[in-house]
């Protein structure tokens, strides 16, 4: 049998303060396939943020692995792409140069960047906007950026940590339906996406599997699948079930 | 009405407000939708203002229904909504003038000319937030390319990339 | 467009004086006319000390920020080197580059450029290193996850990161600098003046020579150069630097582009024409460097072991100069110690006091007048608008360079020659420290809020309870900064302003622990006194930062930061 796609093994993680050990994570694992949409959701301070950053590499575990295509994962990994919470652009690029950043790491030249740029910039709807510096953009727009960024890579897998959190409910809506419009086009890169979110409606509404994760230490509760077809309706009542049924998992 | 209703409104809450009266059937009362996005109402009150300056959606006594421009705007692609913004745009007194005055100036335009002609034609106190307002339209609209650093104006031709600027 | 007008005038006003000037007193004008050589080489010195201060600043904060290891011992050692009042070594260190080259001119323009260099330096370093260490966490993350290696993450990362405050602190360095290049061109030791050509040296000279015209003229050049480069390089860069602010606030709501941070200097015209022109050249350049930059990139990461060695090197050679310094400075400090103290000694308590007190008196005149001063300037539009260029180009002449002017004027109203030199010790700390009180405490008042402003007039605060109420809290944290600056330019000024030689044997000395360390080093050598005044004067300073300053900022950061 073929290795899965991701890998992640019994993944502990305690922080150490003054002799004293905090658990934050506690023997975490599952998998991911390619063309999988996952989401893991938790109450806040279940670990799921520093789950996702030892995923990408930015953070290390006590215990445990996480293995990338069968094997194991290295810090700064490119075939690894995040999106952030806080959008994280530089404030003093422009539009397209924040999503040449990581075309520029791997060394390609400028005719090359630029082009690859221009394609996600145009995929996020932000054509026209590319000289443009973040701060003249709205919340949504920075995190399509985001985004931009994270694809222009092309990335196998797409990490995305609370990505829309930070946005007003219109505009986060507007964007979920726009992500999964970009992940149901088959041209684009990434093969998995895992998404970390604290809304259980927002898991429910994007993804083919949740997993949830306890109370802080968090611990995977449950893994579902939800079959609901798309795209989702969330007035259906098929649709408050799986809601309901994540509510009760988790309290 | 012109251009300064739009001022703090991006065109992706024009688009979700659309979408969000269309899923109560392309009618519904201001109330209804604000508790549906979860947005307070002097949140949501620019977004309608806009929508409705858009031509997106009509108000009449805080209801919202949705025009047949807004239903064609939900179903369309990212690029088809960006040409029916430009169509829209493009007529708008302060974009002609302004596109005017790029196409006549010799030089490439400067934020500060055109904030200058926008002072001296549409009043000066706020000729900063219309410079932003037709900027952000402009460059949303593909009409008007503006690089932010150099701060210089330039017409663009939709759907041709700009040539880099470095 | 009005401001344009505005200045032809001033311009038209001024060559119109120039030339009725020349007319009237031919001998001061035929001097005149060196001065645009003159100004080229003091401009030159400040410019080859700025590099290396940048270079220096650069490399020492960005290894500070980055090696935990390294700022173990840079950081505090820099922090000593940032409250310790330069001009203190200024004597010693002229009289050492002098005996090392044996007079030769190089020696002196190496001690002059040097001189500069260390009033420069240590800001900016600091600048950097602060600038590197608020770098939010997520950008670093960002800066990881998309695998950017070091040369791409400087350039991209914690370069731009460091720029406003690199601009910042390039300003006040070049001001700092202008200070001391002034005190530096021209001095007297051991019987006899050594000078380079300058401005500063002008202006001594003619003070020597009693020429108040010449004076002038040397005077108005010097503030002519330092506007020209506020107009043409330190505004630009300010207005540009804006775009590397990082916005704390986070919120989604777009930002109006940013401007009237930097009011200061708004008055200057912007050259908008001549800024585009320029950057229609440039970008083509940056576009051949994009590529260069790319391969470069490449480079070294694909040399990542040399790089690595090149910054071990680095700091390995900045550990042995620090070694040898200190070492140096402790085998010093013991000899002194193993041996009994000189007789003058003794006096250095008394001359610490006396120039405590003279500075104190500064503080408190500077105070009395610049808080009112600042209300008015902030407040009221038209008041700013007249006010603002005096200010600043009085403030744009370095203290030492009025120095003639100002002596001649205490000792032209003072009943004896002791009280002149007294008040003209007194003036030239008021004018080394008043500026920075007033241009942060403008700065005070104009970041309180409009609404906390109307809410306050709401509520009837008037007169004094408006001042208690409002005003004199929302100043305090930017009154705080002012003065740990202008107390740090005080101390300073004390080598230059208790002990003043004209012309003359004899110099018009106070006093006070600036003289007692001039009267060490040129009248008098003695290693012993010289080095005990420092340590005296570096241990005060420290002291007052650590005891006063800083824990005051603290209390005044946290109850009366305006949360904005």
């Amino acid at each position: 049998m073929a290795a899965p796609f991701l890998e992640v093994k019994h993944v502990s993680k305690s922080y150490f303060e003054a002799g004293k050990e905090f658990k934050v994570l506690e023997t975490v694992g599952f998998e991911l396939a390619e063309r999988d949409f996952v989401c893991i959701v938790g109450p806040s301070g279940c670990g799921k943020s520093t789950l996702l950053r030892i995923i990408v590499g930015l953070d290390t575990p006590t215990a445990g692995s996480v293995r990338f295509e069968g094997k194991p994962l290295v810090p700064e990994n490119p075939q690894v792409a995040m999106v952030f919470q806080s959008f994280a652009l530089f404030p003093w690029l422009t539009v397209e140069q924040n999503v040449e950043l990581g075309l520029e790491a791997r060394h390609d030249p400028p005719e090359r960047r630029h082009a690859q740029a221009r394609k996600f910039i145009d995929a996020v709807g932000l054509a026209g906007f590319e000289n443009a510096f973040p701060r003249e953009l709205s919340g949504g727009m920075k995190q399509r950026v985001g985004i931009a960024r994270a694809l222009a890579v092309e990335p196998l897998l797409l990490c995305m940590d609370e990505p829309f959190s930070s946005l007003d409910a219109l505009t986060a809506q507007s964007l979920r339906d726009e992500i999964l419009q970009l992940w149901s086009t088959p041209d684009l890169p990434p093969k998995a996406v895992l998404m970390v979110t604290h809304s259980i409606e927002e898991a429910v509404y994007m993804a083919d599997r949740v997993i949830v994760l306890s109370n802080r230490p968090g611990r995977v509760v449950a893994e579902l699948e939800i079959d609901l077809p798309r795209p989702r309706n969330r007035k259906e009542p098929e649709f408050f079930g799986w809601v309901d049924e994540i509510y009760s998992l988790i309290v | 009405m012109d251009l300064h209703s739009i001022t703090k409104v991006s065109f992706s809450q024009v688009v979700a407000l659309a979408r969000a009266v269309d899923e109560h059937g392309g009618q519904a009362d201001v109330a209804r939708i604000a508790e549906d996005v979860e947005m307070e109402l002097d949140g949501i009150g620019p977004i309608v203002a806009a929508a409705e300056f858009l031509g997106v959606v009509t108000v009449e006594d805080g209801d919202l229904r949705l025009t047949d421009f807004g239903r064609k705007l939900i179903k369309a692609s990212v690029k088809e909504r960006k040409a029916m913004l430009r169509e829209f745009m493009k007529d708008l007194p302060v974009f002609r003038y302004v596109i005017q005055l790029i196409e006549t100036s010799a030089r490439p335009a400067s934020r500060q000319d055109v904030i200058d002609a926008l002072a001296v034609h549409f009043g000066s106190h706020s000729a900063e937030d219309l410079f932003r307002a037709l900027v952000y339209w402009g460059r949303a609209s593909e009409l008007i390319a503006y690089d932010s650093r150099s701060e210089l104006l330039t017409l663009r031709t939709p759907g041709v990339p700009m040539p880099p600027a470095h | 467009m009005v401001a344009r007008k505005r200045l032809r005038w001033v311009g038209l006003v001024l060559i119109a004086l120039g030339v009725s000037f020349a007319i009237a007193f031919p001998d001061s004008a035929r001097q005149a006319a060196t001065l645009p050589l003159l100004a080229s080489f003091s401009l030159g010195r400040m410019a080859a000390a700025y590099l290396l201060a940048l270079v220096f600043a650069i490399a020492y904060g960005t290894t500070m920020a980055l090696s935990k290891r390294a700022a173990v011992v840079m950081l505090p050692l820099l922090d000593v080197l940032q409250s310790v009042p330069i001009l203190g070594f200024f004597p010693a260190a002229l009289v050492f580059f002098v005996a090392t080259f044996q007079g030769h001119p190089a020696g002196l323009e190496i001690a002059v450029i040097f001189l500069i260099f260390t009033s420069m330096a240590w800001n900016m370093a600091f600048g950097v290193y602060e600038s590197i260490t608020t770098i939010p966490k997520d950008l670093e993350d960002a800066a990881r996850v998309f695998a950017l290696g070091d040369w791409l993450r400087f350039r991209r990362l914690v370069f731009p990161a460091m720029v406003p405050k690199l601009v910042y602190n390039s300003m006040l360095s070049w001001s700092n600098g202008w200070f001391f290049l002034v005190a530096s061109e021209i001095f007297t030791a051991f019987g006899a003046t050594y000078a380079r050509p300058g401005l500063g040296a002008f202006i001594a000279d003619r003070g020597d020579a009693g020429d108040v015209a010449g004076i002038l003229i040397g005077v108005g050049v010097l503030a002519a150069v330092v506007l020209t480069l506020d107009a043409l390089i330190w505004r630009p860069l300010s207005i540009w630097s804006e775009r590397f602010r990082i916005d704390t606030t986070g919120t989604g709501q777009p930002v109006p582009r940013v401007s009237g941070v930097y009011e200061r200097l708004a008055w200057l015209p912007r050259f908008t024409r001549l800024r585009q022109w320029l950057g229609s050249r440039v970008r083509p350049l940056m576009e051949r460097y994009s590529r260069l930059a790319t391969r470069f990139d490449r480079a070294t990461s694909a040399h990542r072991q040399v790089m690595r060695a090149i910054r071990w090197i680095d700091l390995g050679m900045f550990l042995a100069i620090f070694v040898v310094v200190v070492g140096s400075g402790l085998a010093g400090l013991s000899t002194l110690l193993l041996k009994p103290l000189p007789a003058a000694a003794y006096t250095i308590p008394e001359a610490t006091l006396r120039s405590f007190s003279r500075l104190a008196l500064a503080y408190a005149v500077s105070l009395a007048w610049t808080i009112p001063a600042a209300v008015v300037i902030a407040r009221n539009p038209r008041a700013s608008r007249v006010l603002t260029p005096v200010i600043e180009v009085s403030a744009s002449i370095p203290a030492t360079a009025l120095l003639p002017l100002i002596l001649g004027f205490a000792i032209a109203i003072a009943p004896s020659q002791g009280t002149g030199t007294e008040l003209a010790a007194f003036l030239i700390a008021l004018f080394a420290m008043q500026w920075y009180l007033l241009f942060n405490l403008i700065a005070g008042v104009r970041a309180i809020p409009g609404d906390l402003d109307e809410a306050a007039r709401a509520f009837g605060l008037r007169g004094l309870a408006y001042w208690r109420r409002l005003l004199v809290p929302a100043m305090i944290p930017s009154l705080l900064t002012g003065s740990i600056t202008a107390w740090g330019a005080g101390w300073n000024a004390l080598v230059v302003s208790e002990y003043i030689r004209f012309g003359g044997v004899r110099p018009y000395t106070v006093t006070g622990l600036g003289s007692l360390i001039d009267i060490a080093t040129f009248d008098v050598p003695d290693s012993e006194v010289l080095l005990l005044s420092i340590l005296t004067m570096v241990l005060v300073v420290l002291a007052m930062n650590k005891l006063l300053w800083r824990p005051l900022f603290k209390r005044a950061i946290k109850r009366y930061r305006l949360e904005g």
